[in-house]
């Protein structure tokens, strides 16, 4: 049986519809005639009227519903013709109409049973051509094809009559694919789910799943999955999967392939940092490392990664690896295309050690602090009475009877206890400072008139010859009392480190589109060694016991705090200096509105 | 009115100075180094104002300026902390106490004078 012979309908016969209308029409007209005939002869009245299941029994197999139409009008001319010259005899009446519904019966019969056997017939064929499986039929002895749709040929790119010429076992892509079926089917005449690969009309390969079942004695019936695509698209994973791993198997940095917030790949140093196996780890939500606590943050955070935009900057979160280690994770984010699908390409950096070092410094500073805070109330404490006493004596030296050199020596003595209560405001102050905890008060603000404040409160004018150079307009933002401090610093380090005749400068630059004002002070004095300029900043530095610290040391802790305080405005203090020459230290002050964090 | 400072403090150093250094300056020092006994003094014999040092035990400055203020209702009387603690003023200003000010250990006579003068006017 051949394919085109099942879609046309194996149960019809042949001829069109017309001539199978004329067949019927003639077979009809011929019945009546003989009919009407033996009626009016009066012989084989009885037979004649078998004629007629022919016409009917014809139509009612071609068109059950053409069927009835036939037995209905071979009836009623059957009735009509035998009344006519059977009348008035009762039996023979009796004896037609029975015989008249009997057409009509045998035609529902017929009718009955067609349309079942021919709406079985359409279900059967719209399967088999409709189907989105390839089916075929083969004959388990010398594996023949019976049998095959449309889907099956395409498949092969094979048209259905080449491939009913084919064998099964020839259909293979290869003799192992072949041995691998072969073995199969021997063991399990009926199968689901056998991957292979069968060779396409031009040789090339095409992944299909089998399944199979004996459905009559010689015929297997085999539908044929196309997975091409599902391999292509498992390759290609493998592959990706692949070059993933070469490419982050060495690296410190954990990588994670995160879609849909579910991990697709993660490298070894994500392995070892959460300490859950590759298989433990894929597939699962990225969330499902993360401490409970932080898990609000890291929701928020990764909702970003699906924007146009995600955030640049790293952001930090705690993991709790499988043994319960609390650990701190840098994360950064990109946005990748990760099977055809977008996904987000995660690297973390473990900054657990950092974070516990950076924890345990923090403690140090503040234990430090609360150490400076002691040693300084300590300190200040007994320079009270000594303060106080010379105080008093100084501020009546006749009264006490204290003579002119005495006077002097007492005078140095408190000279000496200011120093050191100075030095000891200045530790307090640096130690805030480094603290953080400092908070600025800022405002805008003419420069000049700052300037000229400061140099009236240290009476500069009368130390140095000075040269101002700044525009009334100049207007800078930040905290003017600590801004006043870092100015009087300067300049009386200035003061401090030159001899006379002293000059000093102060001069403002910044030039259009400059983002950041700079004011200069410079002097005539001693000078810095160029390797020494960072150490001049650092706190505690001068009292190392060299050369420099003695020649320094009216320095105190001075440039510390004026760095730290201009660093708190988004600044800096740099200096440039020649030995014997002078030096020139200069503040950078950003324009813009400072931002800081409390 | 009464020229009477009332300073509480228990370092006897300092008490021995300040005992000469007010009077010099032309105040009636009143020394108490135990604050224990400080409330009690307040209510007898009243100052003008009282020069509070802070660390102290068993009661320290703060706990004996919330004292006077609330359990012993007296608010317009000045306080001035004296003190070598550092970074108090933070705390100062937060309470908005008019009649609270600090004077940093050690102080020079100038700014002691200052620092009264601004709760208790020149002398005449």
């Amino acid at each position: 049986m051949r394919v085109n012979e099942v879609r046309t309908g194996s149960l019809s016969l042949p001829g069109t519809d017309l001539v199978r209308l004329v067949i019927i029409a003639v077979l009809a007209i011929l019945c009546i005639a003989t009919s009407a005939a033996s009626f009016a002869s009066g012989i084989l009245a009885i037979i004649t009227s078998q004629l007629f299941f022919i016409p009917i029994i014809y139509a009612a197999y071609v068109s059950p519903r053409k069927g009835l139409y036939v037995a209905a009008t071979c009836s009623l001319a059957y009735q009509t013709i035998g009344y006519f010259y059977s009348f008035p005899s009762p039996v023979s009446l009796v004896s037609i109409t029975g015989e008249a519904i009997l057409f009509i019966v045998i035609a529902a019969i017929i009718a009955y049973f067609m349309e079942r056997i021919q709406s079985g017939e359409l279900k059967y064929r719209t399967v088999f051509e409709n189907s989105q499986l390839g089916i075929l039929l083969f004959n388990d002895a010398d594996f023949s094809i019976k049998q095959s749709n449309e889907k099956f040929a395409a498949m092969l790119n094979y048209t259905v009559d080449e491939v009913m010429t084919k064998f099964l076992l020839d259909m293979f892509l290869s003799p192992r694919e072949k041995s691998r079926f072969l073995e199969r089917f021997g063991k399990e005449k009926t199968t689901s789910d056998f991957e292979t690969r069968l060779a396409a009309k031009d040789g090339s390969s095409c992944w299909v799943n089998l399944s199979w079942g004996q459905i009559s004695v010689g015929t297997v019936s085999c539908s044929v999955v196309n997975i091409n695509a599902r391999k292509l698209a498992e390759k290609l994973n493998n592959d990706n999967m692949m070059k993933y791993r070469q490419l982050t198997e060495g690296s410190p940095t954990s990588i994670l392939i995160v879609q849909n917030g579910f991990i697709r790949f993660a490298n070894p140093s994500f392995v070892a940092f959460v300490e859950y196996s590759p298989a433990e780890i894929t597939g699962k939500s990225l969330s499902a490392f993360i401490e409970p606590g932080n898990l609000d943050d890291f929701n928020k955070f990764s909702e970003k990664w699906a924007q146009k935009y995600p955030a640049k900057h790293a952001k930090e979160f705690r993991f709790v690896s499988k043994t319960g280690e609390v650990k701190v994770g840098s994360l950064f984010t990109n946005q990748v295309i990760h099977m055809g699908n977008p996904a987000t390409l995660v690297n973390i950096v473990d900054i657990t050690e950092k974070q516990r070092l950076e924890d345990q410094i923090h403690k140090d500073n503040e234990r430090r602090r609360g150490v400076i805070v002691t040693v300084a109330h300590e300190l200040r404490t007994p320079l009270q009475p000594i303060l106080g006493y010379l105080n008093l004596l100084l501020s009546d030296a006749d009264g006490f009877g204290i003579k002119e050199d005495t006077k002097k020596i007492l005078e140095r003595c408190l000279t000496s206890v200011d120093r050191e209560r100075q030095i000891i405001n200045q530790m307090l102050d640096l130690s805030v400072l480094e603290s953080g905890k400092l908070q600025l008060t800022t405002s805008t603000f003419p420069l000049a008139p700052l300037v000229r404040n400061v140099l009236d409160a240290g009476e500069f004018a009368a130390k140095a010859e000075l040269t101002v150079n700044i525009e009334d307009s100049i207007q800078v933002t930040g905290d003017k009392e600590r801004l006043f401090s870092v100015l009087d610093s300067l300049l009386s380090n200035a003061v401090n480190f030159s001899k006379p005749p002293r000059k000093i400068g102060i001069f403002y630059r910044s030039a259009v589109g400059d983002r950041q004002h700079h004011i200069s002070i410079r002097d005539n004095g001693v000078g810095i060694p160029q390797d020494q300029f960072s150490s001049i900043f650092e706190p505690f530095q001068l009292a190392d016991g060299t050369v420099l610290s003695r020649k320094y040391e009216r320095l105190g802790l001075s440039l510390s705090i004026a760095k730290n305080i201009v660093q708190m405005h988004g600044g800096s203090i740099s200096v440039e200096s020649v030995v014997n020459a002078g030096s020139t230290f200069t503040i950078h002050l950003p324009k813009e509105e400072i931002h800081h964090d409390a | 009115m009464t020229r009477k400072i009332m300073l509480v403090e228990d370092d006897q150093p300092i008490l021995d100075m300040m005992d000469i250094l007010l009077r010099r300056i032309g105040y009636e020092p009143v020394l108490v180094p135990d604050v224990l006994d400080a409330l009690e003094r307040v209510k007898s014999d009243p100052p003008a104002l009282i020069l509070l040092d802070i660390m102290m035990t068993p009661m320290n400055g703060w706990e004996f300026l919330e004292k006077l203020r609330t359990e012993y209702n007296i608010r317009d009387l000045p306080v001035i902390l004296f003190t070598a603690s550092p970074s108090v003023e933070e705390r100062i200003a937060l309470m908005k106490d008019p009649y609270l000010g600090v004077l940093q250990k050690p102080v020079s006579i100038p700014e002691l004078k200052a620092g009264l003068e601004k709760f208790l006017g020149k002398p005449e």
